[in-house]
C-alpha cells in the first residue's frame, strides 16, 4: 500500500448465546466505549468517521444505516454502512484513510443472532426465488452439496473435517470470550446428528451474540494513540457468482478466497505466504470450510489440508497454527462481525495479549472472513506487528 | 379509502394478522425475459433450455440474458435435453424451520450443458447415489404444469 494504516484500537462486547438484558445498540455502545479507552481514551468527538457492518434482515428493522451513529458516538459524524462481514467494512474503513483526508476511522459489526427467531428464513431469502427457493426446502441444504462435492474433488474425509470441530473446540478453552469449547474427538462429531449429509451438527458452528469494534489511524496519527499499532499490510475481497446454477468450480472450491487471497498477498508483497504468514484466523463456520478455506488461501495445495491437519500442522502448537481463538466452531457464529472476531483473535495475538494462548514469536498473521450460506463472498486481510 | 379516511387499528390493516402477530414479507418477482421463455419451455414443452454464448464457449442453463463472463447479450437458445449429470447431492434431515423431517430428501446438483439445477432426487435410495451419475428430469403431466421450477417433479437416476 501507498500509505500505511493501523489497527491503534479495540473493544468488543461480552460474547454470548443470549442477550436478552441489552439492545444490539448497547452491545454496540459497550464495545466502542472499550475501543475508546484501549485508545487512550479518545473521544469520539476527534474522530473523522465510522464504517458500520451490518446485515437489515438480521435486526428486524430496515435501512440499518439509519440506526448506527448514536451507540458508535457518531452523530453528525461521517457514517458508511456497508452490507457484508467485518473484514469487508475493514478494507472500507482503511481506504478511507488511505484518501489522506481522514486519520481516524471507526470500524464496527456485531450479532444480535439470538434475536432471529427463524434465521434459515432469512437466509431463504436471499437464495433466488425463482431457481432455489420454490422447493422450500431449509437453505443450508446447500452447505450439504457443497461438502459433498469438496469431499469428492479433494479425497478429504469426513474424519479429518471433524478433527477441525475437535481441534477448534479444543483451543476455544484456553479463549474466555469463547462460548463453545469443549474437549471432544472425531467420534463426537461423525456421531452427531445429521443435518444435511455429509454435513453433521457438530460440523456447524452455532450462533453467538456479541459487537466488536476497531479503531483505525494514519501513519502520521497512529502513535498518538497505541505504543503497539497492528500494521494493515494487505487487503483484498471478492464475490463470485450469486447463483448457484453458475458454481460449477465453486461447488467444491472457495474461488471467492482464492481471489481475495491473491489481492491480499500482492499487496503485501508475499510470495510464500505459509513462511511468510505465521498463523491464521479463517471462516470455519463448517468444519469443512476451515480445510477448503486453507487451500483457496494457498497455506496449502488442493487435497493436502486434511493430511496437514493430520500431522498437526495447524494446532496451536503446529507450524502453522489455525484458528487458536477456537474460530466459529469454538467461539461462535458471530454473523457480520465473524471476520472482526478472526481480526481481533490477530490483532490480540500479534500485540501479545491474547493470554494462555498466547503464540509464540508471531509477527505477521492472516485473518479472512465467508459471508456463509448462500453467498461465494470472502474478504482477507493479512496484519504484522512489524512497520 | 380516501385522503380524509385512515386505518388507524392495527387489526384493520388487511396485511396484519393479529392472531398470530405477524406482517407477512412478501413481494413479487419477475423471472425477467429470459427466465421467462425458460419456464415457457418447460411448462408448454418439458423442455430443458440454456443460452450459449459462442465467445465464451458457455451454455449457461438455466438460461441467461447476458454472459457473466463477456457481457455480450445471448440470444442462441439451445435445447439442452432432459438428462444431466449428478454435480453434488445430499441428504437434508431439516425442515426450514430446523425441526426433523419425518422423511428425509434427497436434493441435488444437477450439471446440465454448463449449468446447475437444484432439484430433489426420486426413485432412489441413498446408497444408490454417486457424484458423476447420469439423472434425468421427471416432469409433471402437462395440465399440473405452471411455468415453474416445480413444473419438474423431481430428477431420476437414468437405468442404463
Amino acid at each position: 500500500m501507498s500509505k500505511k494504516v493501523a489497527i491503534v484500537g479495540l473493544g468488543y462486547s461480552s460474547f454470548r448465546t443470549t442477550s436478552q438484558d441489552v439492545s444490539y445498540r448497547e452491545m454496540i455502545f459497550e464495545a466502542a466505549t472499550k475501543c475508546y479507552e484501549d485508545a487512550g481514551g479518545v473521544h469520539p468527538q476527534d474522530i473523522d468517521a465510522f464504517v458500520a457492518c451490518s446485515e437489515d434482515f438480521m435486526e428486524g428493522i430496515s435501512i440499518a444505516d439509519e440506526y448506527v451513529p448514536d451507540q458508535l458516538g457518531a452523530v453528525l459524524k461521517p457514517v458508511q454502512s456497508i452490507t457484508g462481514d467485518g473484514l469487508q467494512g475493514l478494507a472500507s474503513a482503511a481506504m478511507h484513510v488511505l484518501t489522506g483526508e481522514l486519520d481516524l476511522v471507526t470500524l464496527s459489526a456485531f450479532s444480535k443472532a439470538s434475536n432471529v427467531l427463524h434465521y434459515a428464513n432469512v437466509v431463504s431469502y436471499a437464495c433466488d426465488p425463482t431457481y432455489v427457493r420454490p422447493l422450500k426446502e431449509n437453505p443450508y441444504f446447500i452447505a450439504g452439496l457443497e461438502m459433498n462435492r469438496y469431499l469428492y474433488e479433494t479425497g478429504t474425509t469426513e474424519e479429518q473435517c471433524a478433527m477441525v470441530t475437535a481441534k477448534n473446540k479444543g483451543n476455544a478453552l484456553f479463549n474466555p470470550t469463547a462460548a463453545y469449547g469443549a474437549k471432544i474427538d472425531v467420534k463426537d462429531v461423525l456421531q452427531s446428528d445429521p443435518l444435511f449429509s455429509p454435513l453433521k451438527y457438530l460440523d456447524k458452528s452455532q450462533d453467538l451474540d456479541g459487537a466488536i469494534v476497531f479503531l483505525l489511524a494514519s501513519e502520521e496519527k497512529a502513535y498518538q494513540y497505541t505504543d503497539k499499532p497492528i500494521w494493515i499490510k494487505g487487503l483484498g475481497w471478492a464475490t463470485d457468482t450469486p447463483n448457484l446454477d453458475n458454481r460449477l468450480d465453486g461447488m467444491g472450491d472457495a474461488v471467492y478466497a482464492r481471489l481475495a487471497a491473491q489481492k491480499a498477498y500482492e499487496m503485501a508483497g508475499i510470495t510464500y505466504p505459509r513462511k511468510e504468514i505465521h498463523f491464521a484466523e479463517l471462516d470455519d463456520t463448517f468444519s469443512f470450510k476451515e480445510l477448503q478455506h486453507l487451500e483457496a488461501l494457498n497455506i496449502c495445495s488442493r487435497g493436502e489440508a486434511g493430511k496437514l491437519l493430520e500431522q498437526g500442522v495447524f494446532s496451536k502448537n503446529g507450524d502453522f497454527p489455525v484458528n487458536v481463538s477456537g474460530g466459529s466452531l469454538g467461539v461462535g457464529y458471530l454473523h457480520e462481525a465473524n471476520g472482526l472476531q478472526r481480526l481481533m483473535e490477530v490483532v490480540l495475538q500479534l500485540r501479545g495479549e491474547a493470554g494462555k494462548r498466547q503464540l509464540d514469536d508471531v509477527e505477521t498473521g492472516l485473518a479472512f472472513a465467508w459471508r456463509g450460506i448462500p453467498t461465494a463472498t470472502g474478504a482477507a486481510a493479512v496484519l504484522s506487528s512489524r512497520y | 379509502m380516501g385522503i380524509l379516511e385512515r386505518i388507524t387499528k392495527n387489526v384493520d390493516n388487511k396485511y396484519w394478522y393479529p392472531e398470530n402477530d405477524t406482517f407477512p414479507v412478501k413481494n413479487r418477482y419477475t423471472a425477467g425475459v429470459a427466465g421467462q421463455k425458460f419456464f415457457q419451455e418447460l411448462k408448454d414443452n418439458g423442455k430443458i433450455y440454456g443460452t450459449t454464448c459462442a465467445a465464451c464457449k458457455l451454455t449457461f442453463v438455466p438460461a441467461k440474458l447476458f454472459c457473466e463472463q463477456c457481457f455480450a447479450e445471448l440470444d442462441d437458445w439451445v435445447d439442452v435435453g432432459t438428462t444431466g449429470i449428478l454435480w453434488s447431492w445430499t441428504i437434508a434431515y431439516k425442515n426450514k424451520d430446523d425441526s426433523k423431517k419425518e422423511t428425509p430428501t434427497l436434493l441435488a446438483a444437477i450439471r446440465l450443458a454448463d449449468g446447475l439445477l437444484v432439484h430433489w432426487l426420486g426413485e432412489c435410495s441413498p446408497e444408490d447415489v454417486e457424484i458423476g451419475m447420469p439423472v434425468t428430469a421427471v416432469f409433471k403431466d402437462p395440465g399440473e404444469r405452471e411455468g415453474s421450477l416445480l413444473d419438474i417433479g423431481h430428477f431420476k437416476p437414468v437405468i442404463s
